[in-house]
């Protein structure tokens, strides 16, 4: 009945495709929000957004955060709002956005907190396996960091166009309530389908396809929508129970959980179970 | 603690359960970082009033000399968890490496934790733990105990001098490559060069614009890699070639057609052929240096035969006139802190991977290898090897002895990917990075498994 029996053992240390074909360097769009009276000893929090989307996805968070005392922070993937892809781009897949946060990680004064959203959520899922001294991760509507085979089987049956443009590499226009939750007004969430751009094929199908599990140390909270249309909600706590925890649910929301109406909510729990995860996973308290 | 510990009356500090790391260079804070991230508490002691160890120039220590760059480019040499900035090119001067290894000591708070200007005298090794002597940045000598020692003090900095017929009665100035800074030291002379390392091929290159004569003098004929092939750092381009996991003969085939695609024929420059294969010395990796052989600024020598007056002999007769010889003739592996015999293998330390001491769990050393490729990745991984190891004996000592019973027969195997390497004391510790990597890959996989047998 272990869950952590399911996690694989050991540790990637090869890693010739990052050896042989390193990223190509780029330049990144990193917004700050600091709080105005910073709390010592406590870590930045670094945001990843999801698929067709930008550091921009957290503009409510981030505000938010630095309200409550934490320095947040949000990236944009290569490809993704401010941060351009390379000049001779041949594949952006998750390793390039893995490279990504890696490196806005090393520009931060101490280990930071990982937020990840949908893909991002996968990212985060693989550099937490990398980098270990996150004190924690949080994971809003998170594809399972095995495969996401049930993604497709979720847009098929509510959006099956928008599948169908995703999987050729086109710009999506999925229909509001693919994207959000009943409670946002159908405005909003057309202005949300309008800033989407277009996902790399390699990358999006990376989320999808059966791969390699990573190692996950870090403790992680594991949140969706009851009303999600992309990574259903059943699918969220299959993410939660690979990872060795449970998921938290929010009944009438929908994908985008940072960005719909009842953000706050979702932002208070992530607050909550940072206060209560972040100070005793520090490393360094006790000796084993 | 109810009886504090004394030696000869002296008081002795005891620390518990905190680990020490010997040494806050780019193994000493990794193994620090690593340590910390599995829960352990860790002191670090540094001689130097900073940190960065080799590569922070302004240490007493410190081998680095004003043209060093990196010989392997960054995805070989960054930690993996850490890597080199974007901003930052193929291969960093080693001003930069000095600033990203302070960036790394930052963001992961050893900052806090390392104890500058504290050099250790003394180490005496207890039934379990040991004790050790320590001078404080005030300059007071004290002792304290602790259960665990973790030696991370370098291979690069105790000059290995040779010793040639009439070298003390050379009228001109000897010097060896730990006492070079800069090529000011080189300007207006006649200058040799012995050896043909990394360093020895760079302070060459350095005399050729320099230097008024610059004599090159290398015991055999090496095979010299260029830094780029195919527009790439050429470890990156290699790389593929070892992915291949051919037989050795094969991989060693494709690299020597490499090499006569990129570079050419050696005897067209003046230079002897290579009497090994390619990868059987450590890998020199200059492209600089041919160029300047081509065009006269360097002339090629065999070994040193001795000296005479102010002339250096080599061994097919020649002489020339010389105001500085410099021997660019390596490094011995020291330990001047340890009572001889603690490290098994006197001059070829034998350790598990080169970290773990066969028959003490309480003794380890991290960054004791030569790799043929970037050194910091391979010894991070190392420190997560220990921190295994370790987080295994505090749970289950009987465990941790059982594993390094069962690992002792790799003893004898050195990473070496089944390459013959010449004999030589430049290669006491040299590993292959691709075997290596893939050795640590599966002990890492066997201590998971022992530590989830032991927590279940």
């Amino acid at each position: 009945m272990s869950r952590r029996a399911v996690q694989p053992q050991g540790e990637k240390v090869q890693r010739r495709l990052d050896w042989t074909f390193p990223p190509p360097p780029v330049p990144r769009e990193v917004r700050h929000a600091r709080p105005a009276a910073p709390v010592p000893g406590r870590p930045p929090v670094l945001c990843v957004h999801g698929a067709g989307m930008g550091a921009w996805a957290f503009d409510r968070w981030l505000p938010a955060l630095a309200a409550a005392g934490w320095h947040a922070v949000a990236v944009s993937l290569r490809g993704h709002g401010e941060s351009p892809l390379p000049d001779r781009a041949a594949i952006t897949s998750l390793r390039h956005y893995e490279h990504d946060v890696l490196q806005t990680i090393t520009e931060l004064p101490a280990p930071p907190v990982l937020v990840g959203h949908s893909l991002g959520a996968v990212v985060v899922q693989r550099v937490l396996e990398r980098y270990r001294s996150a004190p924690a991760g949080v994971l809003l509507s998170a594809p399972p960091p095995d495969h996401g085979l049930a993604l497709v089987a979720a847009l098929a049956r509510h959006d099956p166009a928008t599948l169908a443009r995703g999987v050729v590499g086109l710009r999506t226009r999925p229909r509001a309530r693919t994207l959000v939750g009943p409670g946002t007004p159908q405005d909003e969430a057309e202005r949300l389908v309008l800033r989407l751009t277009a996902e790399p094929v390699p990358a999006a199908l990376q989320v999808i396809l059966p791969r390699r599990r990573p190692l996950i140390r870090t403790p992680v909270l594991v949140i969706g929508g009851g009303e999600d249309r992309i990574v259903p909600a059943a699918t969220v706590a299959r993410t939660a129970r690979l990872l060795g925890t449970r998921a938290h649910l929010f009944r009438g929301m929908g994908h985008n959980l940072h960005l719909e109406r009842g953000w706050e909510d979702v932002l208070e729990v992530v607050l909550t179970w940072l206060g209560r995860t972040v100070e005793v996973a520090t490393p360094g308290p006790q000796a084993p | 603690m109810a009886n504090n510990p004394t030696r000869d009356g002296e008081g002795v500090e005891d620390r518990h359960d905190r680990i020490l790391v010997i040494g806050a260079g780019s193994s000493g804070l990794t193994a620090a970082k690593n340590l910390r991230e599995r829960g352990f508490h860790v002191d670090v002691v540094e001689r130097e009033p900073h940190v960065g160890g080799n590569w922070n120039i302004d240490g007493s220590a410190s081998r680095v000399y004003d043209s060093t760059r990196m010989i392997s480019s960054k995805p070989f040499t960054q930690y993996p968890d850490f890597p080199m900035p974007d901003t930052a090119p193929d291969y960093l001067h080693h001003t930069d490496v000095r600033a990203y290894l302070e960036r790394y000591a930052a963001h992961f708070g050893l900052d806090r934790v390392v104890e500058r200007s504290t050099p250790v005298e003394e180490v005496e090794p207890l039934a379990r733990g040991f004790d050790v002597a320590l001078t404080g940045a005030d300059g007071t000598r004290h002792w304290r105990r602790y259960r665990r020692l973790v030696v991370a003090n370098g291979h690069n900095w105790a000059p290995k001098w040779p010793t040639y017929p009439g070298q003390d009665t050379f009228t001109g100035e000897l010097l060896h490559s730990a006492g070079y800074r800069s090529g000011d030291q080189l300007a207006g002379k006649r200058v040799v060069v012995v050896g043909a390392g990394n360093t020895g091929c760079d302070i060459a290159v350095e005399a050729a614009h320099r230097a008024e004569v610059t004599v090159h003098s290398t015991r055999r004929a090496y095979w010299y890699a260029p830094k780029y092939v195919l527009g790439k750092p050429a470890d990156q381009v290699s790389d593929l070639i070892f992915a291949l996991r051919l037989p050795t003969r094969l991989t060693q085939a494709l690299f020597q057609a490499t090499a006569r695609l990129v570079v050419g024929r050696y005897e067209r420059y003046g230079l002897p052929t290579p009497d090994h294969r390619f990868l059987e010395t450590h890998p020199i990796v200059n492209q600089q240096l041919l160029y300047h052989v081509g065009h006269g600024a360097i002339t090629p020598k065999p070994d040193v035969a001795g000296f005479d007056g102010d002339e250096v002999v080599f061994t097919d007769g020649s002489r020339v006139q010389a105001d500085l010889v410099l021997f660019a003739t390596g490094y011995l592996i020291r330990f001047p802190f340890l009572p001889d015999g603690l490290i098994p293998g006197g001059d070829r330390p034998r350790l598990l991977r080169n970290v773990l001491h066969p028959d003490r769990t309480d003794l380890a050393v991290i960054g004791l290898i030569q790799p043929d490729s970037g050194q910091f990745a391979l010894v991070h991984w190392q420190s997560v090897l220990l921190a295994s190891f370790l987080e295994l004996e505090s749970r289950a000592p009987t465990a941790a002895h059982r594993y390094l019973r069962e690992a002792a027969h790799q003893l004898d195997d050195r990473s070496q990917a089944g390459i013959d390497l010449v004999d030589s004391t430049r290669h006491l510790v040299e590993v292959e990075h691709a075997a290596y990597a893939r050795d640590l890959e599966k002990d890492l996989a066997v201590l998971a498994r022992r530590l989830a047998a032991v927590a279940a």
